[in-house]
């Protein structure tokens, strides 16, 4: 059996940084979605952001390598979800609806 | 002495199989919390998918001012009460108090952000029946009912170094809600 010996931190530093971190990123996508809301690259690095965004809070406020397996595959399952989906809505967005209303129709 | 103790218990528990933090009532709570809003994520694509045009024009009518007030406040709050629980774990209750209280204070700006930002709404015709909005505003209340739980309990010692995993319990439904809001915050105020 393999032993971790990783224990929950006390020290605040690596939260002040993540916090920091945080607040640089949610003012660069805001930036980003001004000066580029054209782009048709911006729902992909939109779509980073958010992703690099969740799994900072995942790991740094709430700890997840320490947790048990089934909450963090709980936690990377929804941080990676809706940021697939802007990918896919993004770039595909035409195709989606077309079968979205094949299934109306029907 | 006692923190070290604690620290040694939580290093057991994860050669188990990884900790628990919190209890297990609140990480089913917080996973019936993610499959709602997957489901809401999966409503809102699927429309944003057929009405392309009517997200476009109805973003660009939202104020980012107040979804980046409302970011920067969810992400400090749920800062100040990891820094609770850090400092509960060191042993510093007073401290640990206080930053509960700095995380309750910056908490309750959310809802006074999100009530301007639908009063400038209405004052432009925009009649705010944004469900999902309002439905993580609904979370976040109890998430701010269930800081001031916690708050009164910390005051009155109900938390040690040894046992405090109702402020952590608390602190992962509020860092949960927080990964949600950052989730929602591009789509309605960034993605115009």
């Amino acid at each position: 059996m393999s032993t971790s010996h990783k224990t929950p931190t006390t020290s605040l530093v690596p939260l002040t940084l993540c916090w920091l971190g945080l607040c640089i990123l949610t003012l660069l996508s805001l930036g980003l979605g001004q000066w580029f809301h054209a782009a048709a690259w911006l729902p992909l690095l939109v779509a980073v952001i958010v992703w690099f965004k969740g799994t900072m809070v995942a790991r740094y406020f709430i700890e997840s390598d320490l947790t048990h397996p089934f909450i963090r595959r709980v936690l990377k399952g929804f941080i990676a979800f809706a940021p697939l989906w802007l990918i896919l809505t993004g770039f595909y967005g035409g195709q989606f609806a077309q079968w979205g209303s094949l299934f109306l129709k029907h | 002495m006692a923190a070290e103790a604690v620290l040694d218990t939580h290093v057991v528990r994860e050669a188990e199989g990884g900790r628990i933090p919190g209890n297990k009532g609140m990480w089913v709570g917080i996973t019936c919390e993610f499959v709602e809003f997957a489901v809401l994520f999966i409503v809102y694509f699927v429309a944003r998918a057929n009405f392309p045009d009517a997200f476009q024009n109805g973003a660009e009518r939202l104020s980012r001012v107040s979804g980046t007030v409302i970011t920067l406040l969810m992400v400090t709050s749920s800062f100040f009460i990891a820094c609770s629980v850090n400092t509960m774990r060191a042993g510093k209750r007073r401290q640990s108090i206080y930053w509960l209280v700095a995380g309750l204070i910056v908490a309750l700006g959310y809802p006074v952000a999100k009530y301007l930002e639908i009063s400038s709404n209405r004052a432009q015709g925009i009649n705010g029946e944004e469900g999902l909005l309002f439905n993580h505003l609904v979370h976040a209340t109890w998430g701010i009912l269930g800081i001031l739980w916690v708050l009164v309990r910390h005051s009155f010692g109900g938390y040690s170094v040894e046992d405090h995993h109702g402020l952590e319990a608390l602190a992962s439904y509020w860092h949960a809600t927080d990964i949600i809001w950052l989730v929602i915050f591009p789509m309605f105020y960034v993605l115009a």
